[in-house]
């Protein structure tokens, strides 16, 4: 691996083409980012119950999340603690126990040994059931959102989410709150995992050009973007969080990408809607609740608030992840547009969706382009509006106008580059430090 | 034929000559998506109430089927006819850049068991497939599943109703399934 000097330059406007393909660059994201930072896991909409349960990973790591009977959650390792096997193979469920399939050990679901057969006869009641539990992961939720971490030292998940929690709040605290819809989609793409979280944090200029073809047909308030020939710097932003999340808004676009009677049945939601949740928000943030949002949380959680995706990208080695995807909608909403939403949610980002299928092949061809040796070598640019940001009072992190931009993509490999430098937490950027130093 | 004898059928294998007009159909269906015929599929294959859908199938264990939380089925397609068009539509536009230079498509259709269906005229066929991908140089992917159609006659021609396709993955390992099975 290259010094980190030279893997990510002039403040993250230069990344070294080697950190999308070199397996020890991987292997060190693995340790530094992905076994400390928070990931998502899960919503509270989909375990509510006492005994549910999903499966997802963390990193390369398998791991459950379940209900537990007070209410609370319990996250860890779905790896038996005798010889390694997984202990669940369903990917959600309910269930009182989890028994491994190879000698019968069984754990409850908190995580804890309850069972292990023969334990009189075999092990002459001497096993200390209390020692092996299931390895249990750092679990919390932020307004229903479920991030696990494994890092003890990292800060509460508020923290951690830093300034993007306030933008989160736009639309987080909104009467009844937000759930998210699934089961979800499962797909593969054989890419580097940063090369979708750059794409929603803040790659709005491919819009035009990449998604030609479904602005075209889908029409909306976004299709003129169409070829790259019109937009308007005024029509939006993208905001910078020193703690690596960003994202992209668009004014009064919340349903652009909603074509046809669900983008008009949205629209007249959020309309609706709007009065109260500036009671609560504020007016400044009642601007982001009806503004369209490309966004990610660092370092593999994405979504675009408006067209109601959910998606994260789980790295499943160098040039490959695993894509999965929910619909994320009000609480509140009725059934019916839920439903619209969800449908239109497939229609163009699930795995047959008009848009998914454009950006899936640039991810693949930005990250294989690099599999040649002198290729390899050079280097790509995200210079766009480097210079032209600033810091506004009342709005957190680094802010930059325009959501044709390149701000808050910078923000996430100085990011990058901080975590895999394997500072102690203590040491790491936080929007607080950047508004006290201001 | 009368609705009393119709009922008798429903369920029934059909005969010979049907079997082999339903075959011939799925054939000539696969070959036009194949050679990109997508309005010749749309306008003459196609009925205009079809339902066109993708569920997809959580992975889970035989004892707990129960739906938890606030989980419904996720479909990749649930397309009617106006949806189908504008996915056709998009081919269209000259600026579809991952289908040029063009994706080359096979359908592989076996398997092929049809029904007669509680509704005249109509037909219940089960059918399994391989869709092969091969994309640019060495992009190049089989896709298995099954099919649920509802084929319905309409002045002597068959035209698909519905279909509801099941894919064996739970994890697509491809980059999407943008193309018609």
């Amino acid at each position: 691996m290259k010094p980190l000097d030279q893997l990510v330059q002039q403040e993250g406007a230069i990344q070294d083409r080697s950190i999308y393909w070199d397996n020890d660059v991987y292997q060190a994201e693995m340790e530094h980012i992905f076994a400390r930072c928070w990931l998502f896991l899960t919503h509270d909409s989909i375990i509510p119950e006492k005994g549910d349960y999903q499966v997802t990973t963390m990193g390369e790591d398998n791991v459950i999340v379940a209900r537990q009977a007070d209410g609370s959650l319990k996250a860890f390792l779905n790896s038996c603690t005798h010889r390694g096997n997984f202990v669940c193979f369903s990917e959600a469920g309910n269930t009182r126990s989890f028994v491994c399939p190879y000698h019968g050990w069984s754990f409850g679901i908190d995580g804890s040994l309850q069972d292990v057969p023969l334990e009189k006869q075999a092990y002459h009641q001497e096993i200390d059931k209390t020692a092996l539990g299931l390895r249990q992961i750092r679990v919390a939720s932020y307004k229903g959102l479920i991030f696990g971490t494994f890092d003890e030292s990292a800060p509460p998940l508020e923290k951690y989410l830093g300034g993007m929690a306030w933008y989160l709040d736009s639309f987080l605290d909104v009467p009844g709150g937000i759930e998210l819809i699934g089961p979800p989609m499962k797909s593969t793409l054989e890419c580097n995992w940063k090369n979708p979280s750059e794409n929603f944090i803040g790659d709005g200029y491919h819009v035009g050009w990449a998604h030609a073809s479904a602005l075209e047909i889908a029409g909306g308030s976004l299709a003129s973007m169409k070829g790259l020939n019109e937009y308007d710097k005024n029509s939006g932003l993208q905001i910078s969080l020193p703690e690596g999340h960003g994202f992209g808004a668009i004014w009064e676009c919340v349903a652009a990408l909603h074509p046809g009677p669900p983008g008009v049945a949205y629209q007249q939601w959020v309309d609706q809607r709007s009065p109260a949740v500036k009671e609560i928000v504020g007016e400044q943030r009642e601007k982001f609740y009806r503004a369209h949002w490309n966004a990610t949380i660092f370092p593999n959680c994405s979504f675009l608030y408006g067209t109601n995706t959910f998606k994260v990208w789980q790295p499943r080695g160098p040039h490959s992840i695993e894509v999965t995807t929910w619909t994320m909608v009000e609480k509140e909403m009725p059934k019916e547009l839920k439903d619209m939403i969800h449908a239109d949610n497939m229609l163009t980002f699930g795995t047959a969706g008009i848009l998914e299928s454009d950006d899936g092949e640039n991810f693949e061809n930005c990250t294989n382009s690099n599999r040649g040796h002198s290729t390899r070598q050079g280097t790509v640019y995200l210079g766009m509006g480097q210079g032209h940001e600033r810091q506004e009072a009342g709005l957190p992190g680094i802010v930059s106008d325009g959501w044709v931009n390149e701000t808050s993509t910078r923000g996430m490999y100085r990011r990058w580059a901080e975590m895999m430098s394997g500072k102690s937490w203590d040491n790491l950027s936080t929007t607080a430090d950047l508004e006290n130093n201001q | 034929m009368n609705s009393e004898e119709h009922s008798a059928l429903s369920g029934q294998p059909v005969d010979q000559a049907t079997h082999f007009e339903i075959e011939r159909f799925l054939v000539r269906e696969a070959r036009a998506l194949d050679e990109e015929r997508y309005h010749d599929w749309l306008d003459n294959m196609v009925a205009k109430d079809v339902i066109y859908q993708l569920p997809t199938q959580e992975v889970r264990y035989r004892r707990d089927r129960k739906t938890i939380g606030n989980a419904q089925t996720t479909y990749l397609y649930n397309d009617n006819y106006d949806v189908l068009a504008m996915r056709v539509a998009r081919f269209d536009t000259g600026f579809l850049w991952a289908e040029d230079p063009p994706m080359r498509i096979r359908r592989y259709i076996t398997n092929i068991d049809a029904q007669w269906a509680d509704e005249e005229g109509e037909v219940d066929v089960w059918s399994n497939f391989i869709v092969y991908r091969s994309r640019a140089q060495r992009d190049n992917v089989s896709t298995h599943g099954r099919r649920r159609d509802r084929l319905r006659k309409t002045d002597g021609q068959w035209q698909l109703a519905s279909r509801v396709i099941t894919l064996e993955q739970r994890v697509i390992m491809d980059k999407n399934v943008h193309c018609f099975f």
